[in-house]
């Protein structure tokens, strides 16, 4: 019979490995890259007709430590998460020696060479070396799915907790998969020299040690110069007690000593690196002859391995760029596309009103879509998950000391309110803060994919639940301002801030923070469900050219025709939702 | 159509492909198609799309590889196919284009920039521009231009992307109560290579 493939993210395949290992219990908060695996372990798990339980945490701490407790109990379970989510489920992992599970427990961790949607690049295998934790790493979505069934097997047969880590280009590449019928999957981890150099790399002048997607494209970049069955590549897919390749690490310290130059090619710290150990044989990150940061993408390994070949004479083809094409290129006029938040974006209208009621107030920004606050001049910080509120506090508490009271103005979304906010909210509350806390409440996770939070009253699983409203957990903090207000209505808003300072600097015996629930649906997911506000948006026909809109407002759906000197709107995107005609002086 | 063809016959042993858009336009989409056509034609394949920040309305690059590929990224100078589903996404991303390759631009325009036009030339880039946000447009589904541009890159017939097999898996992987106006916009853009590609 013919192998049953399917295409899918390397997300998925992950999720479809682990169905396949029987997982009884997931939990994960969403976070890019990681996002598409708990929903993928859902559809897989409704697909068997299984009975594996998953949620959303409400955050990454939670989903670990609830993984835990089931794994503890003898379940299979894993948790997902961001490389940064680690940090949050770090209190834990130095505990992970001791655990005695009698079940698995697989931690799946995505991290973000780039990064591309992350505050920083993190690496989890040096947290899993730290911490004494194998973790496995997959370099194609096809052998995601390998990995992920081979990790959980390995915890339940050893009763050892495990990671497996992968990176965006895995978790985000599109590939058919093989798929199996349940515990039907025959796993072999592929790991030591598996290119066509036979085994024989005696006085090689060159071998590669390299792990994950920077392996994959290590060999694609190889075969374009015509050494793939030169240069012998050691594919590391494991890591344990602090050895590559765990039992096998024969193979690879053979391999070092047979090599003449060994060339470490791996994202996103030194970690192989700092394996092997010092070696005047390497060549590196620690050389320089690798980036110390960034993503290792087709360009930078081609740039890395022409360069190494060349001063090793093992070939005189490297890939010169044809600058002809920078020289075509430099004077056009590209339209710059920076990510902005969506037209209709009720943030936006928040963001606004908060730059119209006090222009010069401090801005403590959060992680998520609002982050690109940043670019209405209205989010200051951006540090970590409800870091904002806390920094505020500390704001605050600067200025007080010399006697000072400034506006200052903190941003925060449901999810990540519920993530992270909470407890830095009750600290602020119980030594009164005197600073105004947005919380921007669309009802939903919208930049990682509209994943539901507790307040949607839905679960992971498409049932329902009783929500958790925002306002009764601000008020049994015994909180004296709060106010819900629909952002786009941007003079109430705007007034609603003036309010809340005058309270902070007027009723000094009265709980602050001051709190402004902005709620409003993400406009992603509100689409199709409510009639527009307005039928047309007469922003073409009012307007003199002054750019307000354009410099003060930023909506994509708004573009500047420097020919006619006016506004186009593009009806593509507008979602007639007028919160615009509020800028216009014109209006 | 003879010259185009000819430029990969016979087929490479990979073909490398980028599709550049802008967030939330159909750039997904046609890397899925893609994907999913080569699978369905017996060959492996392997794409890498952008998910996250960039999703919200800034530049999206996929990347396709089809045939004998490890790792979904494209080189710089590397992909035989730029599918550019809009104009600036089209200049900021012609370092990708390989000697010898293709680019179908969806723009209103009629010409490129000299500049471009002649360094194109000199590497014997074919270019192609087609406003397929009007074809959309008159099909009254202006979310659809990438299908323009799909339904223009089938007539040439490179490796398994001929028109029916693209039609095929846009049938299978479109929303079903938007297959047919998919399929009308797929079709005029097929038209307009064939009526071009005459006077070629």
């Amino acid at each position: 019979m013919e192998q049953k493939k399917e295409v899918m993210i390397g997300n998925y395949a992950i999720a479809r490995g682990l169905i396949e290992a029987g997982i009884d219990l997931a939990a994960a908060y969403p976070g890019t890259p990681s996002s598409e695996i708990l929903p993928g372990i859902i559809e897989f798990n409704r697909m068997e007709k299984g009975i594996t339980y998953a949620e959303w945490s409400v955050n990454e701490r939670c989903a670990l430590e609830v993984a835990i407790g089931a794994a503890l109990i003898g379940k299979k379970a894993a948790c997902m998460m961001k490389q940064v989510g680690l940090n949050v489920a770090f209190p834990p992992l130095p505990s992970f020696d001791e655990l005695k599970i009698k079940g698995g427990l697989v931690l799946v961790v995505c991290d973000d060479p780039g990064p591309q949607s992350s505050q920083t690049e993190q690496d989890t295998r040096l947290i899993s070396v730290l911490m004494d934790i194998a973790c496995f790493e997959p370099s194609s979505p096809d052998e995601a799915a390998d990995i992920a069934y081979y990790a959980m097997n390995y915890s339940y047969e050893h009763k050892l907790p495990v990671i497996v880590r992968s990176t965006h280009r895995v978790s985000h590449a599109r590939q058919a998969v093989s798929i199996y019928p349940k515990g039907k999957r025959m796993v072999e981890l592929k790991e030591g020299v598996l290119n066509k150099t036979n085994g024989n790399f005696e006085g090689s002048k060159l071998g590669i040690i390299s792990s994950g997607m920077t392996y994959s494209t290590t060999l694609d970049v190889l075969k374009e110069m015509g050494l793939e069955n030169i240069i012998p590549v050691f594919k590391v897919t494991s890591i344990m007690k602090g050895k590559i390749s765990g039992d096998k690490n024969k193979g690879i310290v053979e391999f070092v000593d047979k090599v003449k130059h060994v060339l470490i090619l791996e994202e996103t710290d030194a970690v192989l690196e700092l394996l092997i150990g010092k070696n005047r044989k390497v060549l590196g990150r620690n050389t320089g002859h690798v980036p110390s940061a960034g993503e290792l993408t087709y360009n930078v390994i081609r740039d890395i391995l022409g360069d190494v070949s060349e001063s090793l004479k093992i070939t005189k083809k490297k890939f010169l760029f044809d600058y002809e094409i920078e020289d075509a290129i430099k004077d056009i006029p590209l339209v710059q596309r920076p990510p902005k938040l969506c037209a209709g974006c009720p943030h936006r209208a928040t963001f606004y009103a908060m730059k119209k009621a006090f222009p010069e107030a401090l801005f403590p920004g959060d992680i998520g879509c609002y982050t690109l606050g940043t670019s209405l001049g209205a989010v200051d910080t951006c540090i970590d998950m409800g870091g904002g509120i806390n920094v505020a506090s500390g704001f605050y508490d600067a200025f007080n000391q010399d006697g000072v009271l400034i506006p200052i103005i903190a941003t925060i979304g449901d999810s990540t309110f519920f993530h992270a906010g909470i407890t830095p909210l009750y600290d602020a509350a119980k030594k009164n803060k005197r600073f105004i806390l947005i919380i921007m409440d669309n009802g939903t996770t919208a930049m990682t994919g509209m994943q539901p939070t507790p307040q949607t009253g839905i679960t992971a699983q498409g049932k329902s639940n009783k929500p958790i409203l925002i306002e009764d957990l601000v008020k049994s903090m015994g909180i004296d301002f709060l106010k819900v207000v629909d952002p786009y209505d941007v003079p109430l808003m705007t007034d609603t801030i003036k309010d809340a300072y005058n309270f902070l600097s007027t009723e000094r015996e009265r709980v602050a923070p001051a709190v402004i629930i902005a709620r409003r649906e993400c406009v992603l997911s509100a689409r199709g469900k409510e009639k527009p506000k307005y039928e047309e948006i007469p922003l073409e026909k009012t307007c003199i050219g002054c750019r307000t809109c354009i410099d003060y407002f930023g909506c994509p759906a708004i573009n500047f025709d420097d020919d006619k000197n006016q506004v186009i709107i593009d009806d593509g995107l507008c979602t007639k939702c007028g919160v615009c005609l509020f800028v216009c002086p014109m209006i | 159509m003879n010259k185009t063809k000819k430029l990969f016959e016979p087929a490479p042993e990979t073909m490398e492909i980028i599709c550049a858009g802008i967030g939330g336009r159909g750039v997904l989409l046609a890397s899925t198609l893609l994907i999913e056509c080569a699978v369905d034609a017996g060959l492996s394949a392997i794409a890498s799309d952008e998910y996250g920040m960039s999703q919200r309305g800034g530049s999206v690059v996929s990347h396709v590889k089809i045939g004998n590929a490890k790792s979904p990224v494209v080189g710089r100078e590397n992909a035989h196919v730029l599918l550019a589903l809009e104009e600036s996404e089209f200049y900021r991303n012609l370092t990708f284009i390989r000697r010898g390759g293709l680019a179908i631009i969806n723009s209103k325009s009629t010409s490129i920039f000299e500049s471009v036009d002649k360094v194109l030339k000199k590497r014997d880039v074919t270019h192609f521009l087609l406003d397929g946000d009007k074809i959309a447009k008159e099909k009254g589904i202006i979310q659809a231009s990438n299908m323009a541009i799909m339904g223009f890159f089938s007539a040439f017939a490179i490796g398994p992307y001929n028109r029916d097999a693209l039609m095929d898996t846009i049938k299978k992987k479109v929303k079903k109560s938007l297959v047919l106006k998919n399929i009308e916009v797929f079709e005029e853009g097929f038209l307009k290579a064939v009526s071009l590609i005459k006077n070629f």
